[in-house]
């Protein structure tokens, strides 16, 4: 190159200074091509292409539905003020085509630093607009999402829950007082939750009338300090929460868990007494407690079980991958398949199969297996598995081509069989930058195996994209701090395995 | 009786190595070979023991042609000829017991030498050849942990694992200062007087050279071009320096000792060109 721009330097321009910038002008780079400046003059006629090609579909985009390109234009620069700016930056970057297509005619050698610098702002710009990068979008709304973040940073109230009992305590009202009424008395268990009430009967509420009996309510053995709901039972055996002026009635319990509590007996059409002359009605408190000790919640549970197949996905994948890549690494390495040219030829076929397998990621190879062997943990391990084969293959290969030939060379001259020489020259060699490579990959295999189930590979990452999708932020956020801790403990223990073989 | 006829080494990329070079050496010599790098003194020492097979030519070694050797009778035939390294060339991570014991290979069964399981007499020797080197107390550590002295005494007692009759030193002394230097070269001295071994050694500072060797012979792009006994090397001229060294070589050092009484060989008469 240097050559070259040495020559470009000694041979004149073809045409003088004016006509190179004029030309450059018409055709950008074609000034600089004139001035055997051929290759600067074909990047600037690529760059300058490209830059006023995006910048016109960037304008088709913005206003797609106006037509023809002048009604575009002002819609788009209406919409989007940048889609201007980079027009204005294109256009400045060809005058200083032009100009510096002058300048190499002229034979000072030119300081193009502001064309490329232009060059690149304009692409810049570009990408800025093409990303759609928008800070006050991030700025304004972001707050949004604080309380979903906090949700996720933390999400332990869904690790545990209190189960939750029902506590009804009853008591018979006769309607209206009937003195041989057939009521049973209740046997209360020990400790269990009652109520009792004083009289025993009375008379239902009248529409637009008289309020019906009005009964002191005395309740014990509940849970102290909660909120309890009253509710009537009627003759045959309706249940309906009892209003008073239209509002649900509610007591609190006090610390011994006692209440008292005036009711009166709510309005009813008259209902069949059924030929006894009177009704048997209930009045109930209820109370939703919780009791006993918290329990582990079932999405800590799921999160846990994922997390271990996740981790044994990631183990056996890279078993798998391990055990696979050794013999493959020995035929991709050049210096042991450098003996003939069939030797080559099968270096070079299983290097290129190696690159292409692991230019594909290991979520697209899972896509591909859940294909052959159907959704679960076993598709996530073939696909990390075929993606360290590629990777641990080109690792290992290339440890094995970088190992000191002196020690084996050594060992072959005290007689040793080819056997003996790999055994005592080559493994030694080979064995630090194996374990570090293979650690390296189970790292990534365990890190992939989280994500790896999003796709359907099982693992957490099927449970994260659930919860994600169901908008249950809470649960999402234990499956990423199992993932945290995993991947954290796994950094640890990986760095000291290293340190303690290499 | 080493007998090296007419050998040529041409590798691959064409580069010849070694032009058409004869030689004998007497047993019990010390040869030193002589040359600028990339004269071939390394491709020859390596032709000895067939680490690089010659492309024409034949060694005899008591009347067997090591060219032709293949198998079982070339492992035999390197188990008899050690070998030491300018780069010490020890397997960095293994401990220097292993290192030494790696020179009985040859003469172990290849399953005991995997499970690391040599008998009660090599176990013998390998402490014999660190006791006679002086690092007995280092045979626990890895080899790389030495300096570069200790390693290179590591290479010597692992070519004296092999009971060697004939060790090839390919500048055993490069990688180490002056001092070190005779020390290891008096190592090698002693086994070639004490316990009869030939020496096949190539250096590059005369005063070296004459100070250890019986006889020389001296490489230049492949070719034999000097060949000398101790008294013809102590008065070497200026001419025959440069023949070896080239015509801008500036002779430095050498001494004028005293002239041993050393016939050496004796088949000195294809000299090339």
């Amino acid at each position: 190159m240097n050559q070259k721009d040495q020559s470009s330097e000694e041979k004149p321009s073809l045409v003088p200074p004016i006509a190179a910038g004029l030309t450059s002008l018409v055709v950008p780079g074609l000034g600089h091509m004139l001035a055997r400046k051929f290759r600067k003059g074909l990047v600037l006629l690529f760059v300058f292409l490209s830059a006023a090609g995006l910048w016109v579909w960037r304008v088709n985009e913005a206003a797609r539905r106006e037509v023809g390109f002048a009604a575009m234009f002002k819609k788009a620069i209406q919409l989007q003020p940048i889609i201007l700016i980079i027009l204005v930056l294109i256009i400045l970057l060809y005058f200083l085509i032009a100009l510096d297509a002058y300048k190499s005619a002229a034979k000072t050698k030119p300081n193009s630093f502001l064309l490329w610098a232009f060059a690149l702002t304009s692409f810049f710009v570009l990408g800025w607009q093409i990303g759609e990068i928008k800070p006050a979008v991030l700025v304004r709304d972001g707050a949004k999402s604080l309380p979903l973040l906090m949700r996720v940073l933390w999400p332990w109230e869904k690790a545990v829950y209190y189960p939750e009992e029902l506590l009804v305590g009853k008591a018979d009202v006769v309607i209206p007082c009937t003195p041989n009424a057939e009521v049973e008395p209740r046997v209360l268990e020990e400790g269990a939750p009652y109520v009792s009430v004083t009289p025993g009967c009375g008379n239902l509420s009248e529409i637009d009338g008289a309020e019906g009996t009005r009964l002191h309510m005395v309740g014990g053995n509940f849970s102290p300090n909660e909120e309890t709901e009253i509710w009537w039972v009627d003759q045959v055996r309706n249940e309906f929460r009892y209003r008073y002026s239209g509002e649900y009635v509610k007591v609190v319990t006090d610390e011994n868990g006692s209440f008292e509590l005036d009711v009166v007996i709510p309005y009813r059409v008259i209902p069949s007494t059924g030929g006894k002359g009177y009704a048997l009605w209930q009045v109930e408190a209820r109370q939703v407690a919780s009791v006993g000790k918290p329990v582990l919640s079932e999405e800590l549970k799921l999160s846990v079980e994922k997390m271990i197949e996740t981790i044994f996905l990631g183990m056996m994948s890279t078993l798998f991958g391990v055990v696979l890549s050794i013999p493959v690494s020995f035929i991709a390495s050049r210096n042991l398949m450098s003996a003939n040219w069939f030797t080559k030829a099968v270096y070079l076929v299983v290097r290129t199969i190696l690159n292409i397998v692991r230019s594909i990621e290991s979520l697209v190879w899972a896509v591909i297996a859940i294909i052959a062997v159907g959704l679960g943990p076993f598709a996530g391990i073939l696909a990390l598995t075929v993606h360290s084969i590629a990777a641990l293959g080109k690792l290992y290969s290339e440890a094995i081509e970088s190992i000191d030939p002196g020690p084996v060379e050594a060992i072959q001259a005290t007689g040793a069989n080819w056997f003996q020489t790999v055994w005592y020259a080559v493994i030694p060699q080979i064995v630090p930058p194996f374990v570090s490579f293979t650690i390296y990959r189970w790292d990534i295999n365990v890190r992939m195996s989280t994500v790896i189930g999003m796709v359907g590979g099982g693992g957490i990452g099927y449970l994260l994209i659930q919860w994600i999708r169901l908008l249950d932020y809470r649960s999402a956020g234990i499956a990423i701090w199992f993932i945290a801790i995993t991947v954290a403990i796994l950094d640890f223990v990986s760095s000291e395995i290293r340190n303690r073989f290499v | 009786m080493l007998e090296i006829r007419n050998l040529t080494k041409i590798y691959d990329d064409g580069t010849v190595a070694l032009r058409n070079v004869s030689f004998t050496v007497p047993d019990g010599e010390f040869l030193v070979v002589i040359g600028l790098s990339g004269s071939g003194k390394s491709t020859l020492l390596r032709c000895i023991n067939r680490l690089i097979d010659p492309t024409e030519g034949q060694i005899f070694w008591d009347d067997v042609d090591i060219t032709t050797l293949k198998g079982d009778d070339l492992r035999n035939m390197r188990r008899k000829i050690g070998m030491v390294f300018q780069q010490f060339n020890l397997v960095k991570r293994s401990t220097v017991l292993t290192n030494v014991m790696a020179g009985r290979l040859g003469y172990v069964p290849t399953w005991r030498s995997i499970i690391n399981r040599f008998d009660d007499a090599d176990k013998q020797r390998a402490h014999a050849a660190l006791k006679r080197m002086g690092i007995t107390d280092q045979s626990n550590k890895r080899a790389d942990e030495l300096s570069g002295g200790q390693q290179q005494r590591v290479g010597i007692a692992r070519a004296l694992m092999q009971e060697p009759k004939l060790i090839l030193a390919d500048e055993p002394v490069a990688s180490l200062d002056p001092v070190l230097a005779h020390s290891i070269l008096q190592h090698l001295e002693n086994l070639n007087k004490e316990d009869g071994m030939t020496i096949i050694c190539s250096l590059h500072y005369l005063d070296l050279v004459q100070r250890y060797s019986t006889c020389v012979i001296g490489l230049r792009d492949g070719r034999l071009v000097y060949q000398g006994d101790k008294k013809q090397i102590l008065r070497m001229t200026d001419a025959e320096f440069k023949t070896i060294y080239g015509e801008e070589a500036e002779r430095m050092g050498g001494i004028s000792g005293e002239i041993a009484e050393d016939e050496c060989l004796s088949d000195g008469k294809e000299v090339a060109e």
